[in-house]
């Protein structure tokens, strides 16, 4: 399939002239692209009944496969829209965009139905695809989005666009037209597709035609293609820039996180400019435009795009993308109560505020205090009422967040000793919680939430020679809209026992409830009032007895005296064996857990099952007891540049789908990655994995044995279970590693979960790169006999499992080559990284697909690269070259 | 009385000599003093008296001298004096603003200097008149408070609390003074907490500021409900944190002082006269101060549990109030501009870079201030500080929080601990102590408090103390089943060590004190290993080590078992203490006597005349499953602590010589004053 399309690509670079028209209108009106495309001369007629059709559906099913829009969800963002827009204004606007219509109309010669469809196409394409959330439903809404864009950012590309379309509309050649436009309206026409054609096509009108088009693609769909859309809009010409930025600043306006995204990844993506161009590039002019908060949205705030996180789809994503077409009056009941929500939300926090003030000892100190709270909070809260107004601050919390983990990650770097810079980290760390709650939020995360806590006693510094990753654990709670919802009032520190005792309480246990229901679900009645009360007669009493047992010390339990009693009647024998093997004993069954090392202090952090990680910080927080508490962690890195592992981590995004599409059993694990700045990022680490470098030490065991001990033996279950584990990702990432080249393929880079899957870590050396240049690790993957001996020995079924499985995985990744070719060359394009070192790096990549072998000879590739692996004597040498240099076993 | 002669003899002739050089307020003063209302000839007299310069001198003296029945003639002109300076602290003026203060100063101290055997009742009629006292006391303390949370000037608070200080402090002891009756129905609770939870006023006034509420709490404390107390007690806010920083703080600075002393002490230890110079250096140290922080400390650890999380929690050792933030707001668009607080905590990004610096809190620091105080008990406010040091200890030692946060495996430190020059130790390289869980220190500190006190002049009641700190510590872990990675073994020896100690000292000892008691301690400390040592023991290995020890210094044990039997069947005091030790020595002779034995066959068949410790170890770990024990009961119970009503008295002295201490370096600090006026002066 890839190919084919390729290939079409490459002999119709002349053909989509043809439908410069409507491309040219878009590229000026910015309109309605969409259908203008499709409605070449062939389909005119057809395309005369759409103007009065403003329902989408019936008639464009070809678009991408759309779900039936929800009616609820849609509505919301519209009605609360057209509450916005003057409708004079969308008059008037929609006026021009005729008159533009006309004048074009009058330059163009071919195309036809422009003219006769005069102001209507527009009118139904605005309302037909694209631009989910787009303000003004029906009349001629998907007009006025986009121009103001226009007139805003860059007014006087207005002129230049059209004049240039107009004299490409010129040249085209309508005939071939079809085929692309057939390609570009079918079912399969997928965001890859729309960017392989966005960075091949050099026709100015089929990337307008494609940067139009992406606003019909679900948000986290293109969201994963987010590095390669602004990798071309900064590096690539101006028509392709021209092209997508009108999408960005769309979804700029909707959402902080995906502004902010955008901002990061076009620093780190224009620093490898050289000094001088970067400064006036239009990366830079965006990502100033970004952060200077211009694009906050226009009026009222949208409704929030859900897409919070890139890579994680949002099941409600879906229905409200599509759902923007249906009239305004659909909307006018659900507007009601999104209304009504955000009330009550707001009366919560008043209610949850008053309520903790309430137990402040007295009114002067609670005066003072609130000030204390609110100064505190306000830097990174920039206030409930700021996402109304739409203030500047808008985007600060989130970056003074962000900024100061990193400004702590830049100062541990300073300090000499692991010890010294865990202390830090922890005091730093108390530092910060000072300004929690706040309107922040980990990018990293898959939900929306506010972070209330970093739990600052269960953060590590990770090992690292000169820099000072750290590992954080985030206390947050989750709300629906982390834009919206109001802030969560912070708890002191030393509230922690009160809180827990409250908990304890039958009817504060029930309050807490409902304020988890006001908060996550529509409430239709307000129980605040109920809620203050309770929660009032529980604080008092808790606090009264505190009183109480702190005045009256004097009770003495106990008497040291009748503690040795004479008079013990019938003394209890007991045999110090029995005591001594009861130590014994107790020791032996816990050998799970690892000893702190100094050195090391992940180790023992990480080891520590989640779960119980979970809880034991869930029972230390004075947030704990609220429902929607979660905990995150997150790795800071500082100092470290995460392009390479954000393209290697795309790649294996783009592997696992594939391997799940092919129902190919193998087991990858992706984390993410977001880029900061090309020397700044943060992880999300992997729960309940140890590096196999941590094992061997800490366990001084072969890797099989420590399977047996923490698994069981080799015919149970819970040990076949994690053997099957360790051979499906074994074969994932050996299958990894060889196509993307990774190396520096040490112990320590690579984890071992608790279900027996092998993770590997770190992909700062791939494709054209290696650490050092030593040579070593020339084998195709790192494939040591320990793995072998988990796997069952080289003459096990389940090493034959593995080897099918490579093979398997290496014809289905081969089917779709291209999806993952694509992603590393748009990448490639102006970026100084060491991985495109070289110019054969995509050649490179493409040969180890190995696209002209059958698949019988690809078999006997796997076991070439299987049995060199095995004997290959450097992955021996570069294993002990690391220990002898790192200690790392 | 003489002295008061003197004083006035002393006046008349300054008066007389220096007649014609009266200063005004000199005049106006012995208006005052004259039978007749002195606004009857001139009506802006008050105005015009608290724009003078105030004479404390004079005023205090004159107060003084003037006999029993002068003074009730000028009752209602002194009355009408506090009257005036009541209703001058809420005008605008500031120049007269601080002289009315001063003059309450000077009228509180004078009128108690007077009436040192009176009854408080008349120092009130006399100041204030009864019938109008309470609504005097009332305007002052709500003149006090919003001027200690108003806006003004930092001197003009510093008097104020100058002031508070010096009626707190007018009486020796706190509870005879009456005046304070008023102080607790209107409360200054929360404008002292205001004082403390600004960062820059807590430099300034957090000493005097902490010592006020510390001396304020200990105002009856035992005989009646002090809103003070109960204040502190349900305090449960972020100003605690504040209260701590500023302790903490404090502490700093006496640590750094005592280092510097130590840093003098190390160099002189090489010219051999070490021992002798500590004393010396630190008799500079105001030990009475630290007392004063001490006290609010412990005030603030007993009384309010919610200090305790405040104790564990960390900072950098930054001196906060010396390097004021100056918050640039780096985005010119700050939401609030009022809120410079909150940039400059997230800019403490730009804290100073110091590589060196250590993190610390406030317990840390605590522990150092105590292996400091510890090591000499010789004077009696040092003996009162480690007691109090001690009690804050034990304090903390049984609350959970805060042993859950000694005990956390993930919160490491490194302490420093100060030890004691000794001619047998060596001067370790202790600058390498590895960073553990704070427990280990606090160990460690009464280990070494354990060691280097068996002197002549027993501290019993400290270390009766320190044993039931180490108990209860051990309780919780065994409670808790913690296996702290720690060197029981120093633990062991210093404890024989103890028992060694009292009996060879045992006239001596038992003729002031109940040395069962402590020997009961120690021996029972021994049970909680013995018989429980499988929930909190580190390794299997330390088990057998337990026995080793107790084997290797089994003449101890005899000797004590022989003592206390000798003792218990002789009739006399110490009888029924003496038996009690008996009964609980059953276990540690059981293990001797099994083992003992098995030692010396073990030695006679390999022919050995000395078994290496790795041989005794052999012998124990076979031999065990032949050994009964006993259980006894009720080991991991121990009394709770409690103030009343055994420490008492230890409170009441001690407050009334903080009291003592705080009147003078007030009255010092008021008469400085001037210099601060004159400032004030071109200001306004």
């Amino acid at each position: 399939m890839g190919d084919v399309e390729l290939e079409q690509s490459v002999a119709q670079t002349e053909e989509p002239q043809q439908h410069t028209p409507s491309t040219a209108s878009s590229v000026s009106i910015s309109s309605s692209p969409s259908h203008s495309l499709p409605s070449s001369p062939s389909s005119g007629p057809y395309h005369h009944h759409q103007p009065t059709s403003s329902t989408p559906s019936p008639t464009h099913s070809d678009g991408p496969a759309i779900p039936s829009p929800s009616l609820g969800v849609i509505s919301e963002g519209v009605t609360e829209l057209t509450l916005v827009i003057d409708p004079e204004v969308a008059k008037k606007a929609c006026q021009e965009v005729l008159q533009k219509v006309k004048l074009l109309k009058g330059e163009g010669e071919g195309s036809g139905f422009e003219g006769g469809c005069g102001p209507d196409p527009t009118l139904a394409n605005g309302t037909v695809h694209n631009k989910p959330t787009d303000p003004v439903s029906v009349g001629g809404g998907g007009i006025i989005k986009p121009q103001k864009i226009h007139e805003e950012e860059d007014p006087e590309s207005l002129t230049p666009g059209s004049v240039k379309s107009a004299r490409r509309r010129q040249r085209h050649n309508p005939s071939k037209q079809s085929w692309l436009l057939r390609l570009f309206e079918s079912k399969l026409f997928d965001v890859s597709m729309a960017i392989s054609y966005l960075h091949n096509s050099k026709e100015p009108g089929v990337q307008a035609y494609i940067g139009n088009r992406l606003f019909s693609f679900r948000h986290e769909e293109v969201d994963f293609y987010l590095p390669q859309l602004l990798n071309m809009y900064i590096h690539m010409d101006e028509d392709v820039g021209d092209a997508i930025k009108p999408y960005v600043v769309h979804r700029c306006r909707q959402s902080i996180s995906f502004s902010l995204q955008c901002a990061w990844l076009l620093g780190a993506y224009s620093s490898d400019m050289h000094i001088s161009t970067q400064r006036h590039s239009r990366g830079t002019k965006l990502r100033k435009l970004i952060f200077s908060d211009e694009l906050k949205p226009a009026g009222l705030r949208a409704r929030r795009p859900p897409a919070l996180t890139p890579f994680c789809p949002l099941p409600n994503a879906t229905p409200a993308l599509h759902g923007h077409g249906v009239g305004g009056e659909h909307g006018l009941s659900p507007t009601k109560r999104t209304h009504q929500r955000s009330k009550s939300d707001a009366t919560v926090s008043i209610s949850l505020s008053s309520n903790l003030k309430r137990t402040a000892s007295n009114p002067k100190v609670e005066s003072s205090q609130d000030e204390d709270l609110s100064s505190s909070s306000e830097s990174l809260e920039c206030e409930n009422h700021d996402c109304k107004t739409g203030t500047p601050v808008r985007l600060t919390p989130q970056r003074d967040f962000i900024k100061s983990l990193m400004g702590i990650g830049k100062r541990l770097a300073t300090l000499p000793t692991k010890e010294q810079k865990t202390q830090r980290l922890i005091s730093e760390l108390s530092l910060l919680n000072h300004k929690l709650p706040a309107r922040v939020w980990l990018p990293t995360s898959a939900f929306d939430h506010h972070v209330v806590r970093v739990p600052h006693t269960q953060a590590v510094v990770l090992n690292s020679k000169d820099k000072a990753p750290y590992l954080i654990y985030v206390e947050v709670l989750e709300c629906e809209d982390f834009e919206t919802s109001s802030v969560p009032v912070r708890i002191s520190e030393t509230r922690i026992r009160s809180t827990r005792s409250v908990e304890n309480l039958p009817d504060c246990g029930i309050t807490a409830d409902q304020r988890a229901v006001s908060f996550s679900t529509v409430p239709n009645y307000d129980d605040d009032n109920e809620a203050w009360s309770v929660d009032d007669i529980g604080e008092l009493q808790v606090e009264l007895p505190e009183i109480h047992t702190n005045s009256c010390d004097n009770i003495s339990q106990f008497s040291v005296d009748s503690i040795t009693s004479l008079d013990s009647k019938e003394p209890i024998f007991i045999a110090a064996g029995d005591i001594r093997r009861r130590l014994s004993e107790q020791l032996a069954h816990t050998p799970t857990t690892f000893r702190r090392d100094p050195e090391d202090p992940s180790a023992m952090a990480l080891k520590e099952p989640w779960q119980e990680k979970v809880q034991r910080i869930r029972e230390g927080s004075p947030y704990g007891h609220i429902p929607t508490w979660r905990l995150l962690s997150v790795i800071v890195k500082c100092g470290d540049d995460l392009r390479q592992e954000l393209l290697a981590s795309q790649v294996l995004q783009q592997l696992q789908v594939i391997w799940e599409q092919e129902r190919v059993p193998i087991w990858i694990k992706p984390y993410k990655i977001l880029v900061i700045s090309s020397d700044s990022g943060m992880i999300e680490p992997i729960v309940n994995a140890v590096s196999i470098h941590q094992v061997k030490k800490q366990s001084q065991m072969p890797l099989l044995d420590y399977f047996l001990q923490e698994h069981g033996t080799h015919t149970t279950e819970a040990f076949l279970t994690a053997q099957r584990n360790f051979v499906q990702s074994c074969a994932g990432y050996c299958l990894i590693c060889y196509l993307l080249q990774v190396k520096d393929r040490h112990n320590g880079n690579i984890l071992l979960d608790a279900d027996g899957h092998i993770i590997h870590i770190d992909f700062g050396f791939i494709l054209s790169s290696s650490p050092r240049n030593l040579g070593f690790e020339t084998s195709a993957f790192k494939l040591t006999s320990e793995f072998v001996d988990v796997m069952g020995g080289l003459d096990g079924d389940m090493f034959n499992y593995y080897k099918m499985l490579m093979l398997q995985g290496l014809i289905a990744a081969r089917k779709h080559m291209d999806k993952v070719i694509q992603i590393v060359e748009i990448m490639q394009q102006g970026s100084q990284l060491p991985c495109f070192h070289g110019s054969s790096t995509i050649r490179s990549l493409k040969e180890r697909f190995h696209m002209s072998l059958t698949e019988e000879q690809l078999q006997v590739l796997v076991e070439q690269m299987v049995d060199g692996s095995m004997r290959s004597i450097t992955t021996k040498l570069y294993d002990g070259f690391q220990y002898l240099t790192n200690g790392i076993m | 009385m003489s002295q008061v002669e003197k004083k006035a003899g002393l006046l008349r002739r300054t008066s007389s000599s220096k007649k014609p050089l009266k200063e005004k307020v000199v005049l106006m003063y012995d208006e005052i003093f004259a039978k007749e209302d002195p606004a009857k000839n001139n009506p802006r007299f008050w105005d015009e008296l608290f724009l003078m310069k105030v004479n404390l001198e004079y005023l205090e003296t004159k107060l003084e001298c003037l006999d029993g029945d002068e003074l009730m003639k000028t009752k209602d002109n002194v009355n009408s004096l506090f009257h005036h300076c009541v209703q001058t602290l809420a005008e605008e003026h500031q120049i007269k603003v601080v002289n009315a203060l001063q003059t309450l100063c000077a009228l509180f101290r004078g009128v108690h200097q007077k009436n040192k055997s009176a009854s408080g009742f008349d120092i009130i009629n006399m100041l204030m008149g009864f019938d109008k006292a309470e609504h005097r006391m009332k305007d002052l303390m709500e003149s006090l408070d919003s001027l200690l949370c108003g806006e003004g000037s930092e001197s003009l608070k510093a008097l104020c609390l100058k002031l508070l200080l010096c009626l707190v402090t007018v009486t020796d002891n706190i509870s005879q003074n009456t005046i304070l009756e008023y102080v607790m129905i209107n409360s200054i609770f929360e404008a002292v907490l205001q004082i403390l939870s600004d960062v820059s006023s807590r430099g300034r006034h957090g000493y005097d500021a902490v010592v006020l509420l510390a001396l304020l709490v200990n105002y009856r404390k035992y005989e009646s409900v002090n809103p003070y107390i109960v204040k502190l007690s349900i305090l449960d806010d972020e100003p605690t944190l504040d209260v701590s920083a500023d302790l903490s703080y404090r502490f700093l600075q006496y640590k750094d002082k005592e280092e510097e002393n130590q840093g003098g002490f190390f160099s002189t230890l090489t010219s051999m006269v070490g021992s002798m110079f500590i004393a010396d250096a630190e008799e500079k140290l105001s030990v009475q101060t630290n007392e004063a922080i001490l006290l609010a400390l412990y005030e603030a650890v007993h009384l309010n549990r919610n200090f305790i999380t405040v104790l564990a929690q960390s900072h950098p050792e930054i001196d906060i109030p010396t390097t004021p933030t100056t918050p640039v707001p780096t985005t010119p668009t700050t939401p609030l501009g009022t809120t410079p607080p909150s940039t400059d905590v997230m800019n403490s990004s730009e804290l100073p870079l110091d590589p060196n610096l250590q993190t610390s809190n406030l317990l840390i620091t605590f522990l150092k201030y105590s292996s400091i105080v510890m090591q000499d008990t010789k004077d009696e406010h040092r003996l009162n500080s480690a007691r109090l040091c001690l009690i804050i200890l034990t304090c903390i030692a049984e609350d959970q929080y805060a042993d859950a946060f000694l005990h956390d495996d993930n919160m490491n430190f490194r302490v420093n601990l100060h030890r004691m020059p000794m001619r047998h130790r060596k001067k370790a390289a202790e600058k390498n102590v590895p960073s553990r869980p704070l427990v280990c220190a606090v160990l460690d500190l009464m280990v070494e408090f354990v060691v280097t006190h068996m002197m002549k002049d027993f501290p019993m009641d400290l270390y009766m103390r320190c044993v039931q700190v180490i108990h209860k510590l051990i309780c919780y872990q065994k409670k808790c089943r913690i296996r702290l990675h720690y060197t029981w073994r120093e633990l062991w020896s210093a404890l024989i060590n103890l028992l060694k100690f009292l009996l060879s000292n045992e006239t001596v000892l038992l003729a002031k004190h109940n040395i069962f008691h402590l020997a009961l301690l120690v021996v029972n400390l021994f049970n909680m290993f013995i018989t429980y040592g499988d929930t909190f023991l580190p390794t299997s290995n330390s088990y057998d080590e337990l026995y080793y020890e107790i084997v290797r210094m089994h003449q101890v044990f005899d000797n004590l078992y022989c003592m206390v039997l000798r003792v218990s069947t002789n009739a006399g005091q110490w009888k029924e203490p003496a038996s009690k030790v008996t009964h609980s020595l059953v276990n540690v002779r059981a293990i001797i006597n099994h083992f003992n034995p098995k030692i010396e066959s073990y030695a006679a068949v390999n022919h050995i005349s000395q078994l290496s410790e790795d041989q005794v170890l052999e012998v124990v770990r076979s031999n065990y499953d032949t050994l009964t024990l006993k259980l006894q009961d009720g080991l991991d119970q121990y009394e709770r602590y409690s103030e009343q009503p055994k420490e008492a008295a230890f409170f009441k002295d001690l407050v009334r010589s903080i009291s003592l201490n705080v009147r003078k370096n007030v009255s010092l600090n008021t008469l400085s004053q001037d210099i601060l006026l004159k400032e004030f002066s071109t200001i306004s």
